[in-house]
This record gives C-alpha cells, sequence and structure tokens, in this order.
C-alpha cells in the first residue's frame, strides 16, 4: 500500500461512516421548451375560455333585456288595449245607447235654480 | 452501399427543408396578408365590421294623449292604441282562392274582395285590411300563408267618437299633426325620440357585453288635459246640430269662453267628422275649426264693441241720447237702418244697441272724432279694433291654421276711407272669427282684461308631473272697470227687448245676468264685388252670468235660411239654448241675495 493509497483508504473509511455529513444535490426534473411552450397554450386556452364564458355570460344578459322589453311592450300594448275599452265603455255615445238612458223621460226644465 | 445511403439522407434532408420553407413562406404570406388587413386597412376594415354589425335604431316616444274635463274628472279624449296592417306581396301568393277564404272572415271582407286583391298584377304590396288587432293579426300570421305579413301601428283612438274634433284634428300616416290641437302642439305631443345603437346577433338583438353600446332613451310626448267641459261641449255639439238642420245653414260655429281665465269650456262647428277615419272625409273645409279659422263680417254684434269704445273714450255716457237721422250719406254712399226703427228721431246709446242702428254706430264714430268722421276718429277707432281688441292678428289659441282676420288699413289717401271706418262701426268691411269676438266682448265684460284664449287647462309631462296653465292677460286696459259695469246692463237691455218682442226663447230667470247683441251681417260676392243679395250670416255675442258673468256665448251661424234677420233667427237661438243649458245645468251660480 503505498502512501497515498493509505490516505485514500482513510478517506472512503471516513466516508462509509458518516455518510450524512456530505450532502449532494439531487437532479430536480426540469421542463423542456416544448413542455413549456405546451403549458402556455393550455393557459392560453384557459384564459381564451374564461374570457368567452365570460362574454357569453354577459351577452346572455342581452337576450334577457330583449325578452323583458319585448314582455314589457307586450304588457303596455295590453295596458292601451284595456284603457281604450275603459274609455269606450264610458263614452257618452254609449251612455246615452244605453237601456238605462233609452228609459229615461225627457224633461223640460219648469223652473231655474234660485238660490 | 453506404454512398447510396448517404445520398439518400441527403436528398431527404433537402425535401423536408423545402417542405419547411414552403410552410415558412405560406406563413409569411399570411403574417405578410393579416399585418396589410389588420395594420394597414384596419380602419376601413373596422368600419366594415361595425356596419355589418352595428345596429342604430330610433326608439319612437309615446304621443301624448288628450284629455276632457267633465268637471273634475278627466276622461280620454285621444289615445293610442297599437294596431295592425295586413298586407300581402301577391308575387308570393301561390293558391289565392284559398288564402282568400282563410283571411275574409278574419278581416270582414267578402273572399272575393280579398281574391281580387291577392291576384292584382305588377304591385308587390297590397293592404288587406287596416286596423286589425293584436289577436287576429296572429290568427293571420298563424295560418302561415307565403306573401302574407302584418305590421303593428300606433293609431289614435277617439273613444268619445267626433266630439270636439275640429278643435283636436287627427295624426296623418307619418305621425305629424294635422289641424287643431294635434297640429299646433305637435312638438308638444310627440316628445323626443330616443336612441340605440348595438352590437347585434344576426337577429338583430344587440348584445350586452359590446362597449360600443350607446342608448338614449325616449323622452314621451306630454298629455293635454283641455279646458273644455265634456257636457258643454257635448250638449253645444248637439244644439249647434239641431239648429243647423232647423235653419238650413251653410254651417254654424259656437264658442263657450270663460271670460275671466280666457279657457274655452266649448267649442265646436257643424257640419264636422269622424277624425278616426278622417281618411274618408273629402270636404277638407271638414277639418278646419272654422272657429278660429273662418274670419267673416259680424254685422251688428260688432256694435258692443263700438258703444264700449266711445264710452272708454268718454265720447258719450250710457245715457246720452243723439238726434238720429236715419240716414247719413258718406263718400256719396248712403248708410240706414231697419225699415222697422222708423225714421229720424231722438236716439240713446241704449237704444242703439236694443234696435241695432247703423246711424247710431257711425254716429259714435262721429264722436271719437269731435263730431265728424275725421283721421281722429278713423285713428281712435282704429286703435280700439287692433290694440284694445286685438282684431287683425291670430289670438295664439292652440289651434293649426288660425286666420288673422281683416281690419282696413287707416289709409287716408284712400278716397273712401270715411265710408270703410263707417261700415266697419256696424260689422261690415273688416273681418274677424268666432274666436276674436268671444275674446274680445270677455274683455268688455269681464272689467277690461283681454286674456289670452286657450283650449288647455294642463299639462302632463312624461314624468306624470301636471303643470296648470295660468291666465295670460294680453291687456289689462281694453276698458276701465266702470265702462265695463255699464256695458252689462245696456246688453241685458238687448236681452230684454227681444224677449218683449216675443222671441219666448230669450226668457232668463231674474236670477241670473243674460246679455247680448245681434248681428245680421251682408256677405261680399267676391266674384261679382258688392254683397249678395239676400244672402245674410247671423252672428251673436252674449254672456251669461250671476253677480258677474261667468260665460261669453259666441255664435256665427252662415247664411241661415230663416224667416227673417239671421242674427235674430240664426245666430240668437243658438246662443239662447246655449245660456239655458248652462243655468238649467247648474254651470251658472246664480245672484247672491
Amino acid at each position: 500500500m503505498t502512501y497515498s493509497s493509505s490516505i485514500a483508504a482513510k478517506r472512503n473509511r471516513y466516508s462509509a461512516k458518516n455518510q450524512n455529513s456530505v450532502s449532494f444535490a439531487v437532479a430536480r426534473p426540469q421542463t423542456g421548451p416544448v413542455s413549456n411552450t405546451i403549458i402556455l397554450i393550455v393557459l392560453a386556452c384557459l384564459l381564451g375560455l374564461l374570457y368567452l364564458t365570460q362574454v357569453t355570460k354577459t351577452n346572455s344578459y342581452g337576450y334577457q333585456i330583449n325578452g323583458l322589453q319585448s314582455a314589457q311592450s307586450k304588457l303596455q300594448s295590453q295596458k292601451e288595449d284595456l284603457q281604450v275599452a275603459s274609455a269606450r265603455l264610458q263614452s257618452l255615445n254609449r251612455v246615452q245607447n244605453s237601456q238605462v238612458a233609452k228609459n229615461m223621460v225627457a224633461v223640460t226644465p219648469s223652473a231655474t235654480v234660485t238660490q | 452501399m453506404f454512398d447510396s445511403n448517404f445520398r439518400k439522407q441527403i436528398v431527404s434532408n433537402k425535401r423536408i427543408n423545402a417542405t419547411y420553407l414552403i410552410i415558412l413562406a405560406i406563413f409569411v404570406i399570411f403574417a405578410i396578408r393579416l399585418f396589410y388587413i389588420q395594420v394597414i386597412h384596419y380602419g376601413s376594415y373596422k368600419a366594415d365590421a361595425e356596419n355589418y354589425q352595428l345596429k342604430q335604431y330610433e326608439i319612437p316616444p309615446v304621443r301624448g294623449q288628450i284629455n276632457i274635463l267633465n268637471g273634475e274628472t278627466i276622461v280620454p279624449l285621444v289615445l293610442n292604441q297599437t294596431l295592425y296592417t295586413v298586407y300581402a306581396d301577391p308575387s308570393y301568393v301561390k293558391d289565392a282562392s284559398s288564402a282568400s277564404d282563410k283571411i275574409a272572415s278574419l278581416i270582414g271582407k267578402t273572399s272575393s274582395d280579398v281574391n281580387s286583391l291577392l291576384t292584382k298584377k305588377n304591385t308587390r304590396y297590397v293592404v288587406l285590411a287596416k286596423k286589425v288587432s293584436e289577436n287576429v293579426s296572429k290568427q293571420i300570421l298563424g295560418l302561415k300563408i307565403p306573401g302574407i305579413g302584418a305590421i303593428a301601428q300606433t293609431y289614435r283612438i277617439y273613444p268619445q267618437g267626433s266630439l270636439a274634433s275640429q278643435v283636436l284634428g287627427f295624426v296623418n300616416d307619418d305621425g305629424q299633426g294635422e289641424y287643431g290641437i294635434e297640429q299646433a302642439l305637435n312638438s308638444k305631443l310627440t316628445g323626443i325620440p330616443g336612441k340605440i345603437k348595438a352590437v347585434t346577433d344576426i337577429n338583430g338583438i344587440p348584445l350586452a357585453a359590446s362597449t360600443s353600446n350607446t342608448q338614449t332613451s325616449p323622452i314621451n310626448g306630454s298629455s293635454i288635459n283641455l279646458s273644455l267641459d265634456l257636457g258643454m261641449q257635448s250638449q253645444m255639439e248637439q244644439i249647434i246640430a239641431s239648429e243647423y238642420t232647423k235653419t238650413k245653414s251653410q254651417g254654424i260655429s259656437a264658442i263657450i269662453m270663460d271670460p275671466n281665465t280666457g279657457q274655452i269650456k266649448a267649442m265646436a262647428n257643424y257640419p264636422t267628422y269622424d277624425p278616426g277615419n278622417y281618411q274618408n272625409v273629402s270636404d277638407l273645409n271638414l277639418f278646419q275649426n272654422a272657429s278660429v279659422t273662418n274670419a267673416i263680417e259680424p254685422g251688428s254684434s260688432i256694435k258692443v264693441l263700438t258703444t264700449a269704445a266711445a264710452l272708454n273714450l268718454g265720447v258719450v255716457k250710457p245715457d246720452t241720447t243723439y238726434a238720429d237721422p236715419a240716414k247719413w250719406i258718406i263718400d256719396k254712399t248712403s248708410i240706414t237702418n231697419i225699415e222697422s226703427d222708423g225714421g229720424a228721431r231722438q236716439q240713446s246709446v241704449s237704444s242703439i244697441l236694443s234696435l241695432s242702428l247703423n246711424t247710431g254706430a257711425v254716429w259714435l264714430l262721429m264722436q271719437m272724432g269731435g263730431g265728424q268722421i275725421t283721421d281722429r276718429s278713423i285713428t281712435n277707432w282704429h286703435d280700439y279694433l287692433v290694440g284694445h281688441y286685438n282684431f287683425g292678428k291670430p289670438t295664439n289659441i292652440e289651434q293649426g291654421y288660425e286666420s288673422d282676420g281683416l281690419i282696413p288699413k287707416e289709409n287716408f289717401s284712400d278716397p273712401s276711407i270715411d265710408l270703410t271706418y263707417a261700415n266697419t262701426t256696424f260689422g261690415q268691411g273688416l273681418l274677424v272669427t268666432d274666436l276674436q269676438m268671444a275674446s274680445a266682448v270677455s274683455s268688455i265684460v269681464n272689467g277690461g282684461k283681454y286674456y289670452q284664449p286657450s283650449l288647455v287647462n294642463s299639462f302632463i309631462g312624461p314624468d306624470g308631473k301636471q303643470v296648470k296653465t295660468k291666465p295670460k292677460i294680453i291687456n289689462k286696459n281694453v276698458v276701465s272697470p266702470t265702462v265695463s259695469k255699464q256695458m252689462l246692463p245696456l246688453m241685458e237691455n238687448v236681452v230684454n227687448t227681444y224677449y218683449h218682442e216675443g222671441y219666448n226663447f230669450m226668457n232668463f230667470s231674474p236670477d241670473y245676468i243674460v246679455g247680448g247683441k245681434t248681428g245680421t251681417a251682408q256677405i261680399a260676392d267676391i266674384v261679382k264685388g258688392g254683397y249678395k243679395p239676400n244672402i245674410f250670416n247671423g252672428t251673436y255675442v252674449g254672456f251669461v252670468g250671476g253677480d258677474k258673468p261667468q260665460y261669453v256665448i259666441a255664435v256665427f251661424n252662415i247664411e241661415p235660411n230663416v224667416p227673417g234677420y239671421a242674427g235674430a233667427l240664426g245666430g240668437q237661438p243658438v246662443f239662447a239654448d246655449l245660456a239655458h243649458m248652462l243655468i238649467n245645468e247648474g254651470h251658472v251660480q246664480p245672484k247672491t241675495k
């Protein structure tokens, strides 16, 4: 055994005895350029999907508003029809031609009102 | 062997590279093209896209409705209703006979009528029915006949029929008010349209997500509460229709006005029309509210104004007497009275009205100039006609096509100016409307204030707030309050005189004050010149009240066919009927005792 080999043998001995005294870096898995690109594309797609979901949701309010406006318009139209029907039923012509009015007797005033 | 493989690999690499190059070249071309479209021509393409996607609509405002008052209650007179016009494009209708059978009963027409419309050639649009209800429209569209469609349209609806039609006017197919109040207050009734600008889908429905969307809401038109009273208006229309038939006249106009506010309580003309079917009217004159558009020579009813002017100038007093010559010669023309007034004799200011003396009216003009017809008398009288009574200019009532009337100019170089102005004192040679007469007489009997005549009681804004119109005084010193008071018994005396002469319908309870003046006016012959023989207009102005005049009534009866004076038998009965109606229906407060 040469001198140098004896020293080496000693080191090996220490090494075997105290394994935790030296730490070795563990090789971590790293993403390559292809993986990065795919991840970016997926993220972009997710963002796009999120945007589309929100826009579609907002646009659906447009249809709801349109539906409500149609309903409002219909109700307004019904209100108009009812107002007209009510006014016609109360019109002077109708009252004059009613059976109650026909049964009335015309009276010439015998005197004017005095206080 | 090795050499051969090596060559093959080199060739293969070259092909791959070439493919790459081609693909790269294609991408480069795409990139250049996209750069060209999206960067260089960005504006143009953006505009094209917006044109396609952005839609701009006008949101029509709701036209205001018109109401009438029944006491304090508001009664709708003009409403809006959405109805449908059913149309067809005959070129698309394949089986016209079958389609006619299905549609005819729904729109109230015969199958042959509909068939003739559906088989019309050289046209792409025929109207099958107008003013169809939504239900009927849906039933027709439900038949799914190719070429048949329906379009919604807002119509004006008149639940009271033809009541006050000439005051109202109508709305044409373009949505514009024509005649009457619809024309005069068109902008107020119409409102302001709204606008919507939005990115839409293929069906034109706005997409809410777009930041380019803008929307301005429409401002609906104001509604109007007329000053007209439903009961008075309805009664007046019946009365003038009846008198029109009785007197076989060419037309009657009448007004009931509140002299203390200028508000019109009733205004009507006969004949009239149904505004709901204005398209069927062939005589366009029927659209006119003759009370404000038809200016005529009023005849002797103007003597009320002549007398008031002379009293206010202080040149005569109510009890002044004078020697009436029964005839004046002015500019070589004689002015006389009616035969029953007798010859020359002593007359009074009161008898100028009760006997309707033309010579008396001319005498009043003379007193305005110091005893003769002079420039001063003409200027004084002209000042009253135009400056005090507001003749010769519109009253600015809320009506379309109001007439100015006509007052002769003070042209002193005219050799017949004296005669012209002498004639005006008894209502010839000048033109006034029924409304101008009512307004002027109101100012005489209400204490001397000329109120702006108005048909509007209040406006109801789009926010629902009601704004009452305030009476507006145009001239607060037409005559003095003293002269105004003096005029009342003078006019009452005219009514009493007629009653005692046998006009029994002029009998009124002593609990009320009723005064007036008749007018029988000659009618100018526009073709031959001069006046028409044996044809006259009958007019009447008067008031009815208790402690003070509460209503002024003005009547124009055009060419009545009556066995006597047109004023006494054509105008006066209408006044009497209206005055009795006001009293008997409790519209007039009697005198306090």
